[in-house]
């Protein structure tokens, strides 16, 4: 516990100047849930992101999910500051007009492995949002898919295909990875099928309706 | 790969090959739509259509049928989401979240759409099968860390949902992610 | 059981109906609403949707009836025009959320059948199919639910016999693994 709170002591120092004045200002009422000697830590970095212009929501919530499972409260202040970092290059590689969303499932998608210049690309080939991209890319990783072959497929969809698309694309490799497949190999695969539906589908929204 | 389990596909289909039935009311909702249509060559037979719809007819309810129609609007009223939440944002959508969980007393979800407070959120027994248990909420667009706590004691992660990785607290999670297209 | 095994009469309401006698498509709906209900119910997993794509399915199919080519199978053509349907509905419910089986009426138990023909697991059943992608869950419903011939069912989806055969084969393992998966909670 000891060499943890040391740990955490220089990143405190910066977030606790870096919040300046607000430091000060009233700790959100949900952070009454935590233990009096996490609260104000929390607190702090919930201030200091708020001050850089980060979302706080993400670090209220990690914080509270930590209580409610009963986490010691080092691991509660690792895991809120870890994340709030993660915000921080979230926001790095995608720019400062990046929804509180995106940053989020950046925040994840890093967090997963995936390297910054693919969040980058994502932003330059999507107009739309990056929330569910990110987080199917974060999901893969999680089921198993090795990251560059996971950034590969959501790159490979990100700029004709709607979220439901990428969803179902992330369905069906997940199905496929738990019959049996590799991988790897399922999220090509899938990515494949995902990419000619998208097409077809595209052609079809754009005939005219008439004939059931 | 699965061998066929030709038993367990066998039980599904029976399942599914029970009759459903629709209200006749869905009858007098297409002759009342087809009604403003023009006829077919015929002509002038629209009419024949409204006597359709308005002529004399006895509706028969059995005291199973009053009850079934009873008992749907108290599902619809007890299912509301808004019992339990503040009216939702414009862009939320309503959400279910369903596990099987024979033994159990309690479940709850919970996770970053209720700040993690187990009392939000108790799911609520199906009235068909009482092993598995459901939960409607609505949510806007993001993605979300969520678990089922089991009587109080135990957390599930969804079986149904991709696991979050970036567990800190040595409890599974689950992410449900929603979309904006 | 085929699905135009009231063949004969069925053509004689068609010519009824396109001869101008707009009342006699009642005797057609009331025909087919509850053998369709059952698809569209299992296939978009709420009756509220169900029934919505079922009403539609019916009054497309009477504004193109003149287009019907062969009157005596007029429930084959229903059933083409309620399967894509439901694919449309289906899309538009998925952006809605994620998908689950909310039959009140069933979950109630006092809507279909009898007390004593209701088994446990049924929710776990219609749990276990939301679950299939919609390809996989038509093609399982089609084949084994509706019981209809391979060469049928590419009619009425469009897709290839082996395609066909491909889909109720995935589909039958992957509610084998999602069954399992629920029985281990």
């Amino acid at each position: 516990m000891t060499l943890h709170w040391r740990g955490l002591g220089s990143g405190l120092v910066v977030v606790t100047l870096a919040a300046g004045s607000a430091a000060a200002q009233q700790v959100d009422p949900r952070l009454e849930r935590l233990d009096s000697v996490t609260r104000p830590i929390v607190a702090a970095l919930v201030d200091s992101a708020r001050a850089t212009a980060l979302p706080t929501e993400p670090l209220v919530q990690r914080a509270l999910e930590g209580a409610t499972k009963r986490a010691a409260a080092d691991r509660i202040v690792a895991a809120v500051r870890r994340l709030a970092l993660d915000l921080g290059h979230a926001r790095d590689a995608l720019g400062p007009t990046t929804s509180p969303p995106e940053l989020a499932a950046a925040a994840a998608a890093l967090r997963a492995g995936a390297p910054p210049a693919i969040l980058t690309e994502l932003r330059r080939l999507r107009r739309e949002s990056l929330t569910v991209p990110l987080a199917v890319l974060t999901d893969l990783v999680a089921s198993g898919v090795p990251v560059d072959s996971a950034a590969a497929a959501v790159l490979s969809l990100a700029a004709k295909s709607r979220d439901t698309d990428l969803v179902e694309f992330r369905r069906a490799v997940e199905r496929d990875i738990a019959l049996g497949a590799p991988p790897a190999s399922a999220t090509a695969a899938a990515a494949a099928v995902t990419a000619a539906a998208v097409q077809v589908n595209a052609g079809a929204r754009q005939q005219r309706p008439g004939r059931p | 790969m699965f061998e066929a389990d030709e038993e367990l596909v066998g039980r599904v289909v029976r399942h599914l090959r029970r009759p459903v039935t629709v209200d006749s009311a869905l009858d007098e909702r297409v002759m009342e739509q087809i009604a403003h249509l023009p006829a077919h060559r015929g002509g002038g037979t629209a009419r024949a259509a409204w006597r359709w719809l308005t002529r004399a007819r006895t509706v028969r309810l059995s005291p199973l049928g009053a009850l079934a129609i009873a008992a749907a609007f108290v599902v619809v009223a007890l299912s509301r989401p808004d019992r339990f939440y503040r009216a939702a944002p414009a862009s939320a959508r309503e959400f279910g979240f369903v596990v099987v969980a024979p033994r159990a007393a309690t479940v709850s979800l919970v996770g970053d759409f209720n700040d993690w407070d187990a009392a939000r959120t108790p799911m609520q027994r199906a009235r068909r099968d009482a092993s598995v248990w459901t939960a409607v909420i609505p949510l806007t667009p993001g993605r979300y860390r969520y678990a089922f706590l089991v009587d109080g004691v135990s957390w599930v992660a969804d079986p149904a949902a991709p696991v979050a990785r970036d567990d800190e607290f040595g409890t599974p999670s689950s992410v449900v992610t929603v979309g904006g297209s | 059981m085929g699905i135009d095994s009231v063949g004969t009469s069925d053509a004689e309401v068609v010519r009824r109906v396109l001869a101008g006698d707009t009342g006699a498509y009642a005797a057609l709906v009331a025909r087919y609403r509850d053998r369709l209900a059952r698809y569209a119910v299992h296939m978009l997993g709420n009756r509220e949707d169900a029934e919505e794509a079922l009403q539609d399915a019916f009054v497309r199919a009477y504004r193109s009836l003149e287009r019907c080519d062969d009157a005596a199978r007029f429930g084959a053509w229903l059933y083409g025009i309620l399967v894509n349907r439901c694919r449309t509905t289906g899309a538009r419910a998925a952006k809605r959320g994620r998908v689950f089986v909310r039959d009140d009426a069933a979950l109630n138990g006092v809507a279909h059948a009898s007390a004593a023909e209701q088994t446990e697991g049924e929710d776990v059943v219609r749990w276990a199919l939301a679950r299939l992608t919609p390809e996989y869950r038509e093609a399982f419903l089609l084949k084994h639910v509706e019981d209809l011939e391979y060469e049928e069912m590419a009619r009425l989806t469009g897709a290839g016999v082996s395609a066909l055969k491909m889909r109720v084969k995935r589909a039958r393992e992957q509610l084998q693994v999602i069954l399992r998966e629920a029985e281990r909670v």
